[in-house]
């Protein structure tokens, strides 16, 4: 069994009288791709905005690789090693592609900004604003962004909203590659079932804030309060 | 050499045989005056390329600017180079201090913070009588040479016209470096997406203090020069209408390009001339023209001209 990479014990955040999320425990194992699936409403963003810094959270702990990173703010935990990308595409519009690639290598001392544009079909936009290239071609730089300076661990919240079916399954298979060649630890927050089934080797089901159940894809796909509550009969 | 190199070139070099081809003397105050406008408008513009935020009291940095070196050389505290040092120095810190604290408030709630400062300045000024002589304003007591120059160099329009004219070409050249460095894009970014900025592994607040600081100091310097020629200071330098008109300028030059404010303020400058000539309500012409520009060229007069050299197929 690997090592726990990303660790969240006891992880509370609560928002006037609604506790988005209740008292969740979640542990990443290394070289895992782990999709976090759920009903709106379920705490999955929340999840991955308290476990990025971005979101403060009223009780609990997250640990990096064994190392509490639970007084770090976003930027912080970005330099140590965990990265996350938005479910909102979430660029910097008047920079080229190549500008703020560049930029956000500088960040994380990395030299693989060309690396990483060449990987996801970025570079021949690098000298194109980002504004003016096209909404999966922008998704595909949120995701630059995230993946420059190889970060231990990546936080996916949404990756192919708003992507065509076509676009979605390229995605993730070129996630499924980067994430094994680079050694990147996923979690991924996606409502795209052939996404989901497509890259991750484990999943955790959240439900009204608290973890329903986890286990590997083909098991939890034939639980029958998954399938009824929150995936569709379809995929059964 | 690129056109992007020698058209600024050519630009600074006709700016500097402009004494020498104008007669009058009375134009000639008119461009000097017009060119620490654009000093000043540069300031602000820079800080809303920069920094998205809109300063609504650059006055009080280049009044203050102004009424450090009237103090100073009157009181004869320090020499008037070190003054004149003092005068650009000491608003640029203020400003970075000032920005660590209001930055982090956006929108208009941080435009109001700036008026607010600038205005206890001018109210600072005006009450208190001993310091400064209140509404009657003060002398500047400057010293026979400055800077190894003839005093005579920085009251005389023709030479003074040139003294700032240099001053602002290697201002907005320092400026287009800095843009183009990694700092200039740095705070691009931030001033895109703050949030994403911080996200990939970057503080966001010092970057920004530090823009405005130097946006503070072009406008000091403004005031500097300002203080140098007129060897006189009011109140009005730090009134808030001053910081309008700054802004009024980089609106109608644009900001997009940095010399896009000083275009703008060279614009008013003369247009207000022309219009006041017409009528005592010139303002009202002002605020209509500013409509028309605000709605016709939304990107100001740089923008457009920006727009038809790519047009015309010209290598920025």
């Amino acid at each position: 069994m690997s090592e726990i990479v990303l660790e969240g014990t006891g992880l509370t955040r609560q928002y006037g009288g609604f506790r988005a999320l209740d008292d969740v425990s979640i542990m990443v194992r290394r070289g895992e791709i782990r999709g976090l699936i759920g009903p709106n409403g379920a705490g999955k963003s929340t999840l991955i905005d308290v476990l990025s810094g971005r979101g403060a959270f009223s009780r609990g702990t997250v640990k990096l690789e064994g190392r509490d990173i639970s007084g770090l703010n976003a930027r912080q935990r970005r330099l140590a090693g965990l990265a996350r990308s938005f479910q909102r595409t979430n660029i910097f519009g008047d920079l080229t592609v190549g500008e703020q690639v560049h930029l956000a290598a500088r960040a994380a001392e990395a030299e693989n900004a060309g690396e990483v544009m060449e990987a996801l079909a970025l570079a021949p936009l690098a000298d194109r604003r980002a504004a003016d290239v096209s909404y999966g071609d922008q998704r595909r730089l949120d995701l630059a962004l995230a993946l420059v300076g190889r970060p231990r661990v990546l936080l996916l919240d949404e990756p192919a909203a708003g992507l065509t079916m076509q676009e979605s399954l390229t995605l993730a298979a070129l996630l499924r590659d980067l994430a094994q060649r680079w050694q990147v630890t996923v979690l991924i927050v996606e409502h795209d079932m052939d996404v989901i089934f497509a890259i991750c080797s484990s999943l955790t089901v959240l439900h009204l804030g608290r973890i329903l159940v986890e286990g590997p894809p083909e098991q939890v796909r034939v639980m029958p309060e998954v399938v009824t509550a929150y995936l569709g009969s379809s995929v059964a | 050499m690129k056109m992007r190199v020698l058209l600024p070139l050519l630009f600074a070099a006709a700016g500097a045989l402009l004494p020498g081809l104008v007669g009058s003397t009375l134009l000639m105050t008119l461009l000097t005056q017009a060119v620490i406008n654009a000093m000043l408008a540069t300031g602000v513009g820079f800080m809303v390329r920069q920094n998205g935020m809109v300063s609504f009291g650059h006055a009080g940095f280049f009044g203050l600017a102004a009424y450090i070196v009237a103090l100073c050389t009157t009181n004869h505290v320090v020499t008037a180079e070190f003054a004149v040092l003092l005068a650009v120095a000491l608003p640029m810190l203020l400003a970075f201090l000032l920005g660590l604290a209001i930055l982090r408030i956006a929108g208009v709630a941080f435009s109001m913070l700036t008026l607010a400062v600038a205005q206890s300045f001018y109210e600072l000024m005006l009450r208190w009588r001993e310091l400064a002589n209140g509404d009657d304003g003060m002398a500047a007591e400057l010293p026979p040479r400055l800077f190894g120059a003839g005093i005579a160099v920085f009251q005389t329009p023709e030479s003074m016209f040139l003294v700032c004219w240099a001053a602002l070409m290697v201002v907005l050249a320092g400026l287009w470096l800095l843009s183009r460095s990694h700092f200039g894009t740095l705070t691009i970014a931030i001033r895109e997406n703050e949030e994403r900025a911080r996200f990939i592994g970057y503080e966001t607040l010092l970057p920004r203090a530090l823009v405005y600081a130097l946006s503070a100091g072009i406008a000091a310097l403004a005031g500097v020069m300002f203080a140098l020629y007129n060897a006189f200071v009011t109140p009005d330098v730090l009134y808030w209408s001053l910081s309008g008109e700054a802004l009024v300028m980089a609106v109608i030059g644009g900001t997009k390009a940095i010399w896009g404010p000083a275009l703008g303020a060279v614009i008013f400058f003369l247009f207000k001339d022309v219009a006041g000539d017409l009528t005592e309500h010139w303002p009202a012409i002002i605020g209509g023209t500013l409509i028309v520009v605000t709605v016709l060229l939304p990107r100001g007069a740089s923008g457009s001209l920006l727009a038809l050299v790519e047009r015309l197929g010209v290598r920025r």
